[in-house]
């Protein structure tokens, strides 16, 4: 009873504590201080896996990698680093491990632009984001089949996740310039293929 | 159209060829957001511009939960083995056999959490380290047959009471030696 009513408070703590102090207290073997930051960092690694993957169960697999990944190199985490970036960093690599194994068993995907450029028509707009979300998705997946995993893992991280070139180069584990090639790279791929597979988005355009 | 849709569309190409400050960057993301015939010029200009809009992802209360049910699966399994793993070679030669014998026990039972005593002729050893806070104490389930190996762990690991997930039972047969 005792012993509940520890955890359970313990729990009520973790809560409040910032990433570095329960990353620390996890290293130690704190098992709710890793509970409590697997819950709050989920939404963010299953984010990225599943832009860079571009499917949500294989998403999911990827974010339980990422901290079973995390729990066994707790004892190598530098303080001194950004838990984030870390973070980015593990799942960046093993959802573009995933990706280049995936794409050996690749699938075919069709995809449209309506409901991306019908934005903010919709009146539920919760179920508008999430719709264009995954025509996103779907248009990134068959654009990016061109892409080298590194080009693709850059571009999500700085387009859809808005991060900085210099955490994406900490990231990817790369200089700057590095980073700047792979998107340059990455957007001419996806210029490329978005041109060749939907002609009509320059003149719908064009009308706006 | 306004005044600040006539600066974003000006922005275009600097924004392409990552040539923005970090604050006209925002600036232009979050008018490209709110704004359809910006963003659909946007996208006539320079169609990975689509990307420039996305928003943070949504993930349900229920996905994290899955999560981290198979999270504390996985690190209840890799403490199992690290243990395997530390016992003597003529053991460790053993435990490859016992490994498969567990995958082949292993049931996923949905349901909450039951516990039972272990029979005297099976060993129930120490709670997996940080399987979890909910019951993954190795207990042993009753050998209604009598088949149970004579050094057998088996381990029990199920969600908390009021929690979804599946129920997890291995056994390892540490009597095994090939």
């Amino acid at each position: 009873m005792e012993l509940a009513y520890s955890e359970e408070r313990r729990r009520a703590e973790a809560v409040s504590e910032d990433d570095r102090t329960l990353a620390l207290a996890a290293r130690d073997g704190d098992m709710v201080a890793f509970e409590t930051l697997v819950v709050r960092k989920t939404p963010a690694v299953v984010s990225v896996a599943r832009r860079i993957v571009g499917d949500t169960e294989d998403a999911r697999d990827v974010a339980q990698m990422v901290f079973l990944r995390v729990y066994k190199e707790l004892r190598r985490y530098d303080e001194r680093y950004s838990l984030n970036t870390w973070l980015y960093r593990i799942a960046t690599n093993l959802a573009i491990d995933f990706l280049r194994s995936a794409r050996s068993r690749a699938k075919a995907h069709g995809a449209t632009l309506h409901l991306v450029l019908q934005r903010q028509e919709g009146t539920s707009a919760q179920t508008t984001r999430a719709a264009e979300e995954e025509e996103l998705l779907r248009l990134l997946r068959k654009a990016s089949e061109a892409m080298t995993g590194k080009q693709k893992a850059a571009f999500v991280l700085r387009e859809m996740e808005d991060r900085d070139t210099k955490e994406i180069a900490e990231i990817l584990g790369c200089g700057e310039s590095t980073v700047r090639n792979h998107l340059f790279n990455a957007r001419r791929v996806l210029r490329r293929e978005l041109e060749r597979s939907h002609p009509g988005l320059v003149r719908r355009g064009e009308k706006a | 159209m306004s005044a600040s849709c006539a600066l974003v569309r000006d922005r275009f190409a600097d924004y392409a060829k990552e040539r923005l400050r970090a604050s006209e960057r925002g600036e232009l993301r979050e008018h490209l957001a709110s704004c359809r015939a910006c963003a659909s010029l946007a996208a006539a200009f320079d169609p990975t511009l689509l990307f420039a809009v996305a928003r943070p992802e949504e993930v349900s209360a229920e996905e994290i939960a899955g999560i981290l049910s198979a999270v504390r699966t996985g690190i209840a399994l890799e403490n199992a083995e690290r243990r395997l793993e530390r016992a003597p070679r003529t053991r460790r030669v053993g435990a490859a056999a016992a490994a498969a014998a567990a995958a082949a026990f292993t049931l996923l039972l949905p349901g909450a959490s039951r516990r039972v005593e272990p029979p005297a002729e099976v060993s129930a050893s120490k709670k997996p380290q940080a399987a979890g806070p909910q019951d993954s104490l190795p207990v042993a389930l009753p050998s209604e047959s009598g088949t149970f190996p004579a050094k057998a762990t088996i381990y029990d690991w199920s969600p908390g009471a009021g929690q979804d997930g599946p129920r997890v039972v291995w056994i390892v047969d540490r009597s095994l030696d090939i």
